[in-house]
């Protein structure tokens, strides 16, 4: 249903962000995108959303080749989670996850702010699903923490009925058990609605743990794709360079920044 | 102690090149000659608005409250305080002017009242005692001044109320990142711009030229005015909100006016709030002095009275305006303590 065929995107400045990558991707996988930072990790999911236009090569959804003209009707099928959420903070939480649904709301309806009922209650299960009780969904997002709102985020872009969600480093900012967490509910939504996702992660361990597939990129290009099993210690090395292997974090530990990559371990 | 005539006791003692140059001076020609020139034209243009003039009035009058020779500020001052009190407060009509007038029946809290009067007869060039019978309304002015003052408040609200509905549509259409194409968005922005630098007591004169004495005119001056304030202030405050997720629902497929209604309309709501209570807190201040043109409310009887000579009215109308100013002032900062 997703397919990239050789696309490359190579900035005015020489710089390949993306270097003649071709993937294929089946309904329903969860694909986790490894990578050190800077290594196009975020334009590859730009390309999928049609932010970002291939130089080079084409990137097929459902048979059809993704161009200017068509962007606004795949964008509803695809639906993204940002690393620093970008939910709308005075907005209560209820009206954040019917902001998903926005492109099929007719616009008086918009502008009164009245949703059917038939929405308000899918917003209330997708809700429920991401396990939020009622009397957080009428308080304003930014009263929620870290890790409620990512929920929240989750349950947004699974608003819109999305054949894919793309996450962007969705528990870049939350602890680790909170991380766990927030996969988990990530996973079972996408499951249960048979939606493929591609999620950029730092952490290997919540990779292997949750990822049906994993997609290594280094210098824009793919340098790994296979399931977590085949990821081993010689994978690593070629994913990350010679030096720098992020540590697998043992329970507890925080790392805050996306891009803050652990001291080195020899290998 | 150190040694006072060895003031460089712990340098070295041979020439320095830096001895030579040059060092910074404070007081140069040029700035004597700038000095100078500010003189000047500070002293014609004092000159010219009198200033001299404030000068010498003003030591007259310090003279003068010392019991020291006149002064024509003390007595013009003196004039007014002594005329102004006490307050009216009652209102008194001749009843001979009432069209409908049964002694038998008064009006509420009314009573009558006669009052003997001199009336000076041009013929016979003498003065003749007369009486007149009044109706007397114990507070009868101060009701019909608070009528007036409600009349302003009304005023500033409905002028506060078109304002927010003039400078909404143009505060979108002159915000860059929504405005529909750069047409439509100098054009909005120029009259914005255009109903900001057009004070409300100008607007007004035109306003009571097309729609007469009346209220009507005082409610549109305040909107034009203030709608390009709001409106300017409106449109900043949209090309300044927070982007990422203004981003967020437009990459989900949801259209401008979408975004605009669930994205930046939240984030910018409060701060547009808060400064439409300040317009109506400024619109009721200006819709006290449109009356002087005419333009309905308290400002109008405030003009009557004064042009009458009748100062006592003036300082009943004066004191309820500083009661109401005051009480707005108090609410308002109550109400702000509540939204922040």
């Amino acid at each position: 249903m997703l397919e990239l065929h050789r696309v490359s995107r190579i900035y005015k400045d020489g710089t390949r962000a993306i270097d003649n990558v071709s993937l294929k991707i089946a309904k329903g996988e969860f694909c986790v995108l490894l990578g050190p930072s800077g290594a196009g990790k975020s334009t590859l999911m730009g390309m999928i959303n049609g932010l970002v236009l291939p130089t080079d090569g084409s990137v097929v959804l459902w048979g059809e080749e993704l161009n200017k003209t068509n962007i606004k009707k795949f964008q509803r099928r695809v639906s993204m989670i940002h690393q620093q959420l970008h939910l709308v903070p005075r907005l209560s939480v209820l009206h954040n996850v019917l902001t998903g649904i926005l492109p099929e709301t007719p616009l008086w309806r918009t502008l009164f702010n009245i949703f059917p009922e038939t929405n308000q209650r899918r917003a209330c299960r997708l809700l429920e699903d991401v396990e939020l009780e009622e009397k957080h969904i009428h308080r304003r997002a930014m009263a929620l923490s870290g890790g409620q709102q990512q929920r929240v985020a989750i349950a947004r872009a699974f608003m819109s009925h999305p054949s894919i969600v793309l996450a962007d480093e969705p528990v870049a900012s939350l602890d680790p058990n909170i991380s766990r967490n927030v996969l988990s509910l990530l996973k079972r939504t996408a499951t249960q609605r048979e939606a493929t996702v591609l999620c950029s992660l730092h952490q290997i361990e919540f990779a292997l743990e949750f990822a049906d597939r994993i997609i290594g990129l280094r210098q824009g290009q793919l340098v790994f794709d296979g399931p977590p099993k085949a990821l081993n210690e010689k994978a690593l090395k070629e994913l990350y360079g010679s030096e720098k292997i992020p540590k697998i974090q043992e329970e507890k530990t925080i790392i805050a920044d996306a891009d803050f990559v652990p001291a080195l371990q020899a290998a | 102690m150190s040694n006072v005539s060895e003031p460089f006791m712990n340098q070295p003692t041979e020439r320095y090149a830096s001895d030579s140059w040059q060092l910074h001076k404070t007081i140069t020609p040029k700035l004597i000659a700038i000095l100078l020139l500010c003189t000047v034209v500070i002293g014609w243009s004092a000159h010219n608005t009198e200033m001299d003039r404030a000068a010498l009035e003003n030591i007259q009058a310090v003279g003068a409250l010392m019991g020291i020779g006149d002064s024509k500020v003390v007595s013009g001052a003196t004039g007014f305080v002594r005329k102004a009190f006490p307050f009216v407060i009652a209102s008194k009509t001749e009843t001979e002017r009432l069209v409908t007038f049964d002694p038998k029946q008064l009006p509420l809290f009314t009573h009558l009242k006669t009052i003997k009067e001199r009336e000076y007869d041009a013929l016979t060039d003498s003065y003749s005692e007369v009486e007149v019978e009044y109706l007397v309304h114990p507070f009868g002015y101060l009701i019909k001044v608070l009528v007036k003052m409600w009349e302003t408040l009304e005023m500033a609200f409905w002028g506060t109320l078109f304002s927010i509905m003039i400078s909404l549509p143009l505060g979108i259409l002159s915000a860059r990142n929504y405005s529909p194409n750069k047409v439509v968005y100098s054009g909005a922005r120029g009259l914005l711009g255009f109903h900001r630098s057009m004070p409300e007591l100008i607007i007004a004169l035109f306003f009571v030229l097309m729609y007469g004495f009346g209220p009507i005119a005082g409610i549109f001056a305040l909107s034009v005015h203030t709608s390009g304030v709001l409106g300017k202030f409106f449109a900043d405050e949209i090309e300044n909100a927070p982007t990422g997720p203004q981003d967020a629902l437009r990459t989900s497929g949801a259209g401008k006016l979408k975004v605009l209604r669930y994205a930046v309309l939240p984030q910018v709501l409060p701060q547009y709030v808060a400064y439409t209570q300040y317009i109506f807190e400024r619109n009721i201040r200006t819709a006290t002095v449109l009356g002087l043109v005419g333009a309905g409310g308290i400002g109008m009887e405030l003009k009557g009275r004064w042009d009458l000579f009748d100062y006592d009215h003036v300082a009943t109308i004066l004191l309820i305006i500083f009661i109401t100013v005051m009480l707005l002032e108090l609410v308002s900062q109550k109400l702000r303590a509540r939204t922040m």
